[in-house]
């Protein structure tokens, strides 16, 4: 006795984490240990000297009863450490059991029955007896308080309202059977006790129907639950036999009736139940399987419905998909094939390991697979071929094919390298049409039942919504990137334009660009090439945004270094042409104009390669100057040389020179276009005044022409007005 | 925006492109394509008639530049033809007389091929 205490103890100790715990199960368990001390000593006293108190007994039992429950109490205590499941603590009672049974075993067939019975009573005949006795008793009283316990919890598993209340009657019972004992000697028998007894075993009966705990069991341990519950039921019959006869039955109605009371009705109720887990449990093994998939569908469908918030790595998400494919439908092999709509495949030809399979107007591509390689995929559904997958593309609903072996879709030669005995396949279906097609095999034939398939259609469901998203947001991050990348450009775009207009006594100048779009392909520009002339350039690259933006840089550099190099218009286009040739692609081309003007005296030389005519608005030539040249790029170097031109303009004070891009002359209402005789009279109309007000007035008529409509293409305007020696601006 | 069609014919082994409506940026994909049909059922001898262009911008004009190389490396040509002076003016501009031939009349292009072919 002093030994369990102390081993107790240890288990306790290591287990403290709050001081109250502690000290609240070290005074349950030293209380009750004092208690049974009592007892014993008492009994000891007996022994040897003649004890005639009538009340004794009562006062004996009573503290056993105090004993027993300080040990409920203690073991009350240690549960919140213990959080086992319904099984592991079946195995741990069922080794109890055994062990229990093992020492009844014992004592019933080894023990000598050293009691002698009189009036009613029984009188240990030596020490050893009583020592035996005490020892069984408490050895049976903490069984059947852990019994006890195990048992409330199984019934209190998914509990009801009626369950507690069941419950609770059932302890009453056990209560106020072992408590009407009180005062009888342990061979006296009492039917009112009897009645009780029946009665406390009727409501063990109706709380053995609370099982719940085996239904949510996984197979594994149901199949654990159902070994258990038939050892500890046999255990308990044998346990219960023991109980009611030989060494062991006296030795615990010695000790204390209402424990042997006790011990006795929860040893009955763990037989009843533990029977009834055990049938219960039979019948539960045929649907364990079922019952567990059907958990694990619940659990992947939620997973996944997760996982729609989680789609920006796309690589992650076709994992995911294919991973719980196998898991909601126990497939052997699955993969999916995502379908990409076609005005994206450029861009999703990067994507690794790409394989595009095209089947009428779809684009295919397999992403992820689990246990089956793309060679395999490719030997069961070969490209250009029809198979199943144009059947599934037709027909946009789950096809089962049950024996692809014989099935005659699939090719016998090709099949053999795949050992597949049923295939599903399902199509991704979102409102905006195909997203990609969903497979999952089986190593047997007709192995895909309709719960199958719904499982899987549903589970494709959620797929498809998360694949949806990750696409949504893929595009949107990629219209992001765009939209930086168009401003980074229209930011440089800006700073290539000239920050500043030449200043001289003898020149208005005045000069506007406006891009149609983010980024455009408009360009001009001034040099100064020494202290009297002035070189003016204006440019319109082909095409539009980042490309455009890039070869005006490359416009600007070689005007900024050719021009001073190269002071004829006529050279520097041909030296221009050679520098840009080699680099601009092939279907693109630079229209460019440029202008040299001696700032004493009014004269202009112009060149032209392939750009928009210069406007003169003079006294004695109004029109536009033309001369030949073809646009950069278009040619080799020789054409190209021999087709340019230089014209030489005398310019007298008041004339205007107009260089433009054809966003003016062809800037639309309509079917109509603002045209070069428009352009003409805008200009001659507003002749008399400043250059940046005729720059003002033109624009403003362009305006008024398209009625404010944004405009098309890129529009520029340089405006240059020679004012004269002399002549204050 | 009036859009943009191309339609396809051939007279005397000779493809002729009918051009009608804007041709721009946005159309210019069209005509590309109907390039690269031709180029590989290798038909090199290619008239393209404008009669019903009304608009042609710089990245129109790039499509023509795309293929001239490949179409003469096989000895074959793009001509243009019944362009209105509109049209004709943004081509003139550019220099695009002095790389490819015009002509008046689509008749006068097909026969053109067929004076060099002998």
């Amino acid at each position: 006795m002093v030994q369990v205490l102390v081993v107790a103890h240890g288990g306790t100790a290591h287990q403290n984490k709050h001081g109250t715990m502690r000290l609240r199960r070290i005074l349950s368990l030293g209380g009750a240990s004092i208690l049974v001390l009592i007892v014993f000593t008492m009994d000891v006293i007996q022994k040897n000297v003649e004890l005639d108190i009538s009340g004794l007994w009562v006062i004996r039992n009573l503290l056993i009863i105090g004993a027993t429950v300080l040990v409920f109490f203690f073991f009350e205590l240690l549960k919140p450490q213990r959080d086992q499941n319904a099984v592991k603590k079946l195995g741990l009672l069922l080794i109890a059991s055994v062990l229990m049974l093992l020492v009844g075993l014992v004592v019933t067939f080894v023990a000598q029955d050293g009691f002698d019975s009189k009036n009613y009573s029984l009188i240990p005949l030596g020490y050893d007896t009583l020592f035996l006795a005490s020892f069984i008793s408490i050895l049976f009283g903490v069984f059947a308080i852990l019994v006890f316990r195990l048992v409330r919890d199984l019934t209190m598993y998914k509990r009801k309202k009626g369950t507690q209340r069941n419950f609770l009657i059932f302890t009453v019972l056990l209560v106020v059977t072992s408590g009407a004992t009180i005062g009888l000697k342990p061979l006296e028998k009492e039917v009112i006790v009897s009645i009780l007894f029946g009665l406390a075993v009727t409501f063990a009966i109706v709380n053995s129907f609370r099982l719940s705990w085996i239904v949510y069991l996984t197979k594994r341990e149901k199949i654990f639950s159902l070994v258990y519950g038939f050892f500890l039921f046999g255990a308990f019959i044998v346990l219960n036999i023991i109980l009611q006869t030989g060494v062991v039955n006296k030795s615990l109605l010695y000790y204390s009736y209402p424990l042997s009371e006790f011990v006795s009705l929860v040893c009955v109720f763990g037989n009843i139940y533990f029977g009834m887990a055990f049938v219960s449990t039979l019948f539960h093994l045929p649907t364990a399987e079922a019952f567990d998939r059907k958990t694990s569908e619940v659990s992947s469908l939620h997973n996944l419905s997760k996982l729609i918030t989680q789609v920006f790595d796309f690589g992650e998400l076709v994992d995911t998909v294919t991973t719980m494919t196998l898991q909601v439908c126990e497939a052997k092999s699955c993969w999916l094939e995502i379908i990409h709509p076609p005005e994206e495949i450029h861009r999703q030809a990067d994507l690794p390991g790409s394989s595009h399979v095209i089947a009428g107007q779809y684009h295919i591509q397999l992403v992820g697979m689990k246990n089956i390689t793309r060679a395999e995929v490719d030997a069961l559904l070969p490209a250009g071929e029809h198979t199943v997958r144009d059947e599934v593309l037709q027909e946009r609903r789950p096809i089962v094919v049950d024996d692809v072996y014989h099935d005659k879709r699939f090719k016998r030669e090709k099949k053999e390298k795949v050992s597949i005995g049923s295939l599903v396949v399902v199509p991704l279906v979102s409102h905006s049409g195909l997203v990609g097609i969903l497979y999952a095999t089986k190593d047997t034939d007709h192995s895909f039942f309709q719960d199958d398939v719904d499982v899987i259609s549903a589970f494709a469901d959620q797929a498809t919504i998360a694949i949806e998203n990750s696409r949504l947001i893929k595009t949107s991050l990629e219209r992001e990137r765009l939209t930086r990348e168009m401003m980074l450009a229209q930011d440089m775009q800006k700073r290539l334009l000239p920050q500043s207009l030449p200043q001289y006594l003898t020149l208005q100048i005045d000069a506007i660009s406006t891009p149609a779009f983010e980024v455009g392909g408009d360009y001009y520009d001034f040099v100064r090439l020494d202290e009297r002339r002035l070189g003016i350039i204006v440019g319109d690259v082909s095409g539009k945004g980042v490309s455009a933006a890039f070869y005006m840089s490359e416009v600007k550099g070689i005007f900024q270094a050719l021009s001073r190099m190269y002071p004829s218009p006529k050279e520097f286009m041909m030296k221009a042409h050679e520098a840009l040739s080699s680099s601009i692609d092939k279907r693109s081309f630079i229209s460019i104009i440029y202008a040299v003007l001696d700032t004493t005296t009014g004269e202009l030389m112009l060149s032209r390669a392939g750009h928009c005519p210069m406007l003169l608005v003079s006294d004695n030539h109004i029109g536009y100057i033309r001369p030949a040249g073809m646009g950069l790029g278009l040619s080799n170097g020789e054409v190209f040389s021999q087709s340019i031109e230089e014209h030489t303009v005398q310019l007298r004070p008041g004339d205007i020179c107009m260089f433009y891009t054809d966003g003016v002359t062809e800037a639309r209402r309509g079917e109509d276009e603002f045209g070069y005789e428009r352009l003409l009279d805008a200009t001659v109309a507003v002749r008399k005044k400043h250059a940046s007000e005729i720059k003002h007035e033109v624009l403003e008529s362009v305006r008024t022409f398209t009625e404010h409509q944004a405009n098309h293409d890129d529009l520029t305007l340089v405006v240059l007005k020679w004012c004269g020696k002399g002549q204050e601006n | 925006m009036s859009e943009f069609k191309i339609a396809q014919r051939e007279t005397n082994n000779v493809s002729v492109l009918e051009l009608k409506g804007y041709l721009d940026a946005h159309t210019a994909p069209k005509l590309e394509e109907a390039f690269t049909q031709l180029l590989t059922s290798q038909r090199y001898r290619i008239v393209v008639n404008c009669k019903d262009l009304s608009y042609i911008s710089s990245a129109g004009l790039g499509v023509f530049m795309a293929y001239i190389e490949d179409v003469r490396k096989n000895a074959g040509d793009i001509k243009l033809t019944n362009m209105s002076p509109k049209v004709y003016n943004v081509f003139d501009l550019l220099g695009f007389p002095l790389l490819y031939e015009i002509f008046k009349d689509e008749g006068e292009a097909v026969r053109k091929f067929f004076e060099k072919g002998r």
